[in-house]
């Protein structure tokens, strides 16, 4: 029964982190730019939902789709502001911008809410399900299962709308998609939003969960950059997986080898990055001389 | 004790890693320039013959204190900023110190171990101070009390009581709280000691982050307890980046022990307490290290109701009886806003000053010699209560054990520093 326990913690908590390295590996996938900025999105998110809870009391969840298309908004205006200019400049001064964005965005945070913890505590916040012995917590069953069903929206509408399709295409080959009239601006524009708008819903997943002040921001960063290389950059379906990895690693070294969850995690990325440099799903990257 | 410094101190370390990557291709560009530092050899005795022939003026009196009131130690270093400015402005209205009035000379080190040294070192050099304060948390006070001990500067410190300081600085480092970091132990497990044989615990549970400030606790506690004959029946120790105690929430009442003990920092504390509701085990008794000490925050997180009955360890508290503490509050709130309860590290950076006012008085004079001289030999009252220090300025105390009661916080023990009589043990069920 335990190990079935260990299981469903792991997998719960793996959901909310898929739907997180997703958006990061989607924007790279796109744009060549790694997001280092999410965990910022994330926190911050993550605030503004303690606040009008605080505020107002009501059902935090019901934010999701206020906070998803206000990140979306705030991604699309830093894509076409800033990430646009610096771009040219290669993937490198990307990096480099989006961590001032996201030392920014802590900054400020910091400002608005002072250095300290924010908690946002509704009714179901300490009970649990139970099913038999099983013990599933409401706010990890809630987000678990809301992080996988957002990604599988998520997942379906690139597969399946216009602008889905143009984003992929863009992203296996810019200047092919432009031959065939696809703005890589636009598209790159919508992909930087909806990278961020994860982010925005993911931000009220982790505010029921757990308390937020502005610097958690580097654990999370932290997570997801080890997620999206375990699966590969670029690649949604090796982000889900990685983040499965790391939230059974999570759940099984805690429950049985707890001083070594760290080692178990980033132990598995080197071995995994030792034979397939690329990540799980990522596909070797190539660089085309003109 | 609070040991925010901790967490941030592990994001920043996390932050220097990508902000290196900018300093890199920064420090190309800044290659050209080379700053030439003045020399700071034979600044000691040119600050000693300076404060010696100042002694006799009726100029203030200059204290150096360089705090962290930027970056990731900005809030708990604005608290200990907060508490020297309460503290300076009493004693001037009090009249002083020997006679003379006192100005406070506050840098900022921007929470970086680089800058508190070159604050200090400045401090001393160019603004050439009688007299030096500490800065706060044991990572930056580490440095500061190296450049003091080279200079032979005493230096009171209201955080920062890791035991490698006073092995490195033993001679001029003095810190200003009842007990060196895993002490905490001790008033915990003196209550248990006390407590009738039917309500003594019999098993415990300890779990504890692999964190300088929370791991010595539990080690010491647990060993305390096993010696009382207090069975453990779990005992695991996990990572810092573990925010997610689910897992230890069911294997510990899988055990079900009558004790939990955890050396939390403040998310981690949180999580416990939460998994430990969603499982729905309920110890008779639950200690925890820095997390409880949050206040409002600790209380927000886990709901107010879950709090009753959780035991912490504290160096201060707004109740206590002790001489000047009324004082130092109705200060702290006519600079801050009424109503304000104090943090913690505002009391201690106080507590810090009236060490270091009370040695000067006594030696009637700015000699830094004398006045380590005096420390190392004598107790100080201050509003923590009565502090003195062994041969490395280690203080010699014990901490206040403070229970969460009736939504609020109360002192326990020792007895001279309670503000309730009343235990609550067995803690009452989880709400």
């Amino acid at each position: 029964m335990e190990f079935v326990q260990v299981i469903a913690f792991g997998l719960l908590l793996g959901g909310v982190y898929a739907l997180l390295a997703s958006g990061v590996t989607l924007i790279f996938g796109v744009l060549d730019v790694v997001n280092v900025a999410q965990g910022a999105f994330l926190v911050f998110s993550a605030l503004f939902t303690w606040q009008i809870w605080d505020m107002l009391g009501f059902e935090p969840l019901l934010l999701i789709p206020v906070n998803g298309a206000l990140m979306f908004i705030l991604g699309w205006a830093i894509y076409r502001g800033m990430v646009i200019r610096v771009a040219p400049q290669g993937p490198g001064m990307t990096v480099l911008l989006m961590f001032g964005v996201a030392l920014t965005m802590e900054g400020i945070l910091n400002l608005v809410f002072g250095n300290k913890f924010k908690s946002v505590t509704p009714p179901y916040f300490s009970s649990s399900l139970t099913i038999g012995e099983l013990v599933l917590p409401w706010p990890q069953l809630i987000s678990g299962v809301v992080g996988m069903a957002v990604l599988g929206l998520m997942y379906a509408y690139l597969r399946l709308s216009w602008a889905g399709r143009a984003l992929r295409a863009s992203a296996q080959n810019k200047d092919g998609a432009a031959l065939v009239g696809i703005s890589n601006v636009k598209t790159s524009a919508f992909a930087f939003g909806i990278g961020a708008a994860t982010a925005g819903v993911g931000g009220v997943l982790l505010a029921i969960m757990y308390p937020i002040y502005p610097a958690t921001q580097y654990d999370w960063i932290a997570r997801l950059l080890g997620i999206v290389v375990l699966g590969g950059f670029g690649s949604i379906p090796g982000a889900i997986i990685g983040s499965m990895i790391l939230g059974l690693t999570e759940s099984f070294a805690n429950t049985y080898l707890p001083q070594w969850s760290s080692l178990f995690f980033y132990g598995t990325i080197l071995l995994i990055l030792l034979f397939r440099p690329q990540g799980l799903m990522g596909t070797r990257t190539r660089e085309d001389v003109a | 004790m609070r040991t925010s410094r901790n967490r941030v101190g592990r994001r920043m370390r996390a932050g220097a890693l990508v902000a290196s990557l900018a300093v890199v291709t920064l420090v190309a560009a800044a290659c050209g320039s080379n700053s030439s530092t003045e020399s700071s050899a034979g600044s000691a005795e040119a600050s000693a013959a300076a404060s010696d022939g100042a002694a006799a003026s009726t100029d203030p009196i200059r204290i150096g204190i360089s705090l962290p009131l930027t970056g990731d130690f900005s809030q708990p270093g604005g608290e200990a900023k907060k508490g020297y400015d309460a503290w300076v402005s009493l004693i001037n209205a009090n009249g002083g110190l020997l006679g003379r009035q006192v100005e406070l000379v506050i840098l900022d080190d921007a929470s970086s171990q680089e800058q508190v040294v070159t604050d200090y070192n400045n401090l001393i050099s160019q603004e050439k101070v009688d007299l030096l304060l500490g800065t706060f948390s044991s990572l930056l006070n580490f440095p500061a009390s190296t450049v003091a001990e080279n200079n032979k500067m005493v230096l009171v410190a209201p955080a920062g009581g890791s035991p490698k300081i006073f092995e490195a600085n033993p001679t001029y480092y003095f810190f200003a709280q009842q007990a060196i970091g895993p002490d905490q132990a001790n008033p915990f497990v003196n209550m248990i000691a006390g407590l009738p044989d039917d309500q003594k615990p019999k098993t415990a549970a300890y779990v504890t982050q692999d964190d300088p400030f929370a791991a010595p606790v539990i080690e010491s506690m647990q060993a305390q307890l096993e010696a009382m004959g207090v069975e453990t029946v779990y005992s695991e120790v996990y990572p810092p980046e573990t925010t997610n105690l689910q897992p230890f929430a069911s294997k510990i009442a899988a055990a079900s022990p009558d004790l939990i003990a955890q050396g939390a920092v403040f998310e981690d504390g949180v999580s416990l307490v939460k998994s430990l509701v969603q499982v729905g085990y309920n110890p008779k008794i639950m200690f925890q290290t820095s997390a409880p000490s949050n206040g409002k925050q600790f209380s927000d997180a886990i709901g107010i109701a879950n709090t009753e009955g959780i035991f912490y360890a504290v160096s201060w508290s707004e109740k206590s009886p002790t001489p000047g503490n009324a004082e130092f509050i109705a200060e702290y709130q006519a600079q801050n806003g009424a109503g304000l309860v104090p943090a913690e590290d505002a009391a201690d950076a106080y507590a810090a000053a009236e060490v270091l006012a009370t040695a000067v008085e006594a030696t009637g004079g700015l000699d830094n010699v004398a006045l380590k001289d005096w420390l190392h030999a004598n107790a100080v009252q201050t509003i923590l209560g009565e502090l003195s220090w062994d041969e490395a300025g280690r203080p010699q105390g014990d901490f206040l054990l403070a229970q969460w009661q009736n939504g609020g916080v109360e002192i326990v023990a020792p007895p001279e520093a309670a503000t309730t009589d009343n235990l609550v043990v067995p803690k009452p069920a989880w709400q």
